[in-house]
């Protein structure tokens, strides 16, 4: 019966520490000067209004303005995300660098507790810090918004969040991003922005048992994270004639469904495409291109 | 008297089971008549956009054309929005209809996505040349994203 116990007390202690998060520390925030006009081109990259859009609730918000607070609904429950202005009191004015960093990089929120990784954290991980950087620079020049911060519906929120800090073991990989020195400039670069910011993978790789990305099928397509109907498949596009090349495929991201090109507007890619339709045309040529090689 | 309400049941059911089944073949092909419906205005922005990218010369006829074929192709569209077709049916299973359930919920939204589509294809097809084609053309383009974002299911 003791040893049941001690047991017991050993696996909750080891459950304890193993789901404590680990963030970053102030030795990894870089010297750097924010860039704003970067910090533009990452924020559509990296998709953010697609979830932070304002709460219907806010009439007088237009509905780019990252005030956050409109339901996002997941197989486990609904979170309302965060209101992305520098308001002091609901939104993250008040967000010291390294919180921001490690919100967006390591899924940690400043009050230490781990975010639901519905935030792409996963992916975001890949990103340079000075990317970041320049996203929050961008965000605290918006006008701020008054949008309170809403918990999620979930049952047991408390163990989840424990649950997803012992879950980073297995889903959520740090390594920094880097080029591959064989292949050319614009394909680096959409490789950056594919696996880094655009966090394609999210939804484009499907999970294993543990709902970490299964790397050996990644770009594969799976099963809808909302749960109805199919991620399609990214591999071989030009080979299964889904586009004739690299370039129409850049053309089909930059304007969707209203050119005529399928299969660009449903599931959430409709959202997905007019953020990439806000790149510069060598942003989205490098997806592209990226893109393409994938066999 | 058993016997005459065992073959009355039986003739009931047997009745039953052919008017469902009738019921799910018109359901069926209710889907399959939405289906041939948007493959034609798929043709129609095969025929549109390779003018409107320059890659083929403006051509008022077969614009017309294709336009002609979608409206022929979709003119029973009011009609085949049954209950019975919804996505969770057997025939919305049986004919892989790729409508989501926001139709029936948000049937409001669908009409006026439905509206802004044959708005935008009515002056399409008042357009009488090249620049005119080309100004109506967007909103025609953005009426199929518009509601494909919204009521069509995921791959």
């Amino acid at each position: 019966m003791l040893a049941l116990a001690l047991i017991a007390a050993l696996g909750l202690l080891a459950f304890w520490l193993l789901s404590t998060p680990r963030p970053l520390t102030a030795a990894d925030i870089p010297q750097h000067t924010p860039d704003v006009a970067n910090g533009v081109r990452l924020y559509h990259a990296a998709g953010c209004i697609s979830c932070h859009q304002p709460s219907p609730d806010l009439k007088d918000v237009a509905t780019d303005v990252p005030a956050g607070g409109a339901p996002l609904h997941t197989p486990i429950g609904t979170l309302y995300p965060l209101n992305l202005t520098p308001d002091p009191e609901t939104g993250i004015g008040s967000w010291s660098d390294l919180e921001f960093l490690n919100a967006v990089m390591r899924g940690i929120s400043p009050e230490g507790e781990n975010l639901i990784p519905a935030l792409p954290y996963t992916s975001y991980a890949h990103m340079k810090p000075e990317d970041v950087l320049d996203i929050r620079a961008y965000l605290a020049s918006l006008p701020p918004v008054k949008s309170p911060e809403r918990e999620p519906d979930i049952t047991a929120l408390p163990l989840v969040r424990r649950g997803v800090g012992l879950w980073k073991w297995v889903g959520l990989d740090t390594t920094p991003w880097t080029p591959d020195p064989s292949q050319s400039d614009s394909w680096n670069r959409g490789s950056y922005l594919v696996n880094g910011p655009g966090h394609c993978q999210e939804c484009h790789t499907p999970r294993n048992i543990f709902m970490a990305r299964d790397e050996s099928k990644a770009f594969q397509g799976g099963p809808h994270p909302e749960g109805k109907g199919r991620v399609p498949s990214l591999l071989g596009l030009i080979e299964r004639g889904r586009y004739t090349d690299a370039a129409d495929l850049a053309s089909a991201l930059q304007n969707g469904e209203m050119m005529g090109y399928d299969k660009l507007a449903s599931g959430g890619m409709g959202q997905v495409q007019r953020n990439i339709s806000m790149l510069p045309e060598s942003d989205i040529q490098a997806i592209a291109d990226y893109i393409a090689s994938l066999k | 008297m058993v016997s005459k309400t065992v073959l009355g049941l039986f003739t009931a059911g047997v009745i039953a089971l052919g008017f469902t089944s009738s019921a799910m073949a018109d359901a069926k092909a209710s889907i399959e008549a939405r289906q041939a419906c948007m493959k034609a205005n798929g043709g129609m922005m095969k025929v549109m956009v390779p003018i409107i990218k320059g890659q083929k010369p403006y051509d008022k006829a077969a614009i017309d054309a294709a336009i002609a074929a979608s409206q022929k192709a979709c003119g029973g569209w009011a009609d085949w929005w049954g209950a019975d077709t919804k996505p969770d049916t057997a025939a919305g299973k049986a004919a892989k209809t790729e409508a989501k359930a926001e139709i029936w919920s948000d049937a409001a939204g669908f009409e006026a996505a439905g509206t802004a589509y044959v708005t935008a294809e009515a002056a399409v097809l008042a357009s009488t040349d090249e620049a005119s084609f080309k100004a109506a053309f967007p909103a025609l383009g953005k009426s199929c994203q518009g509601c494909h974002e919204k009521f069509r299911q995921a791959d």
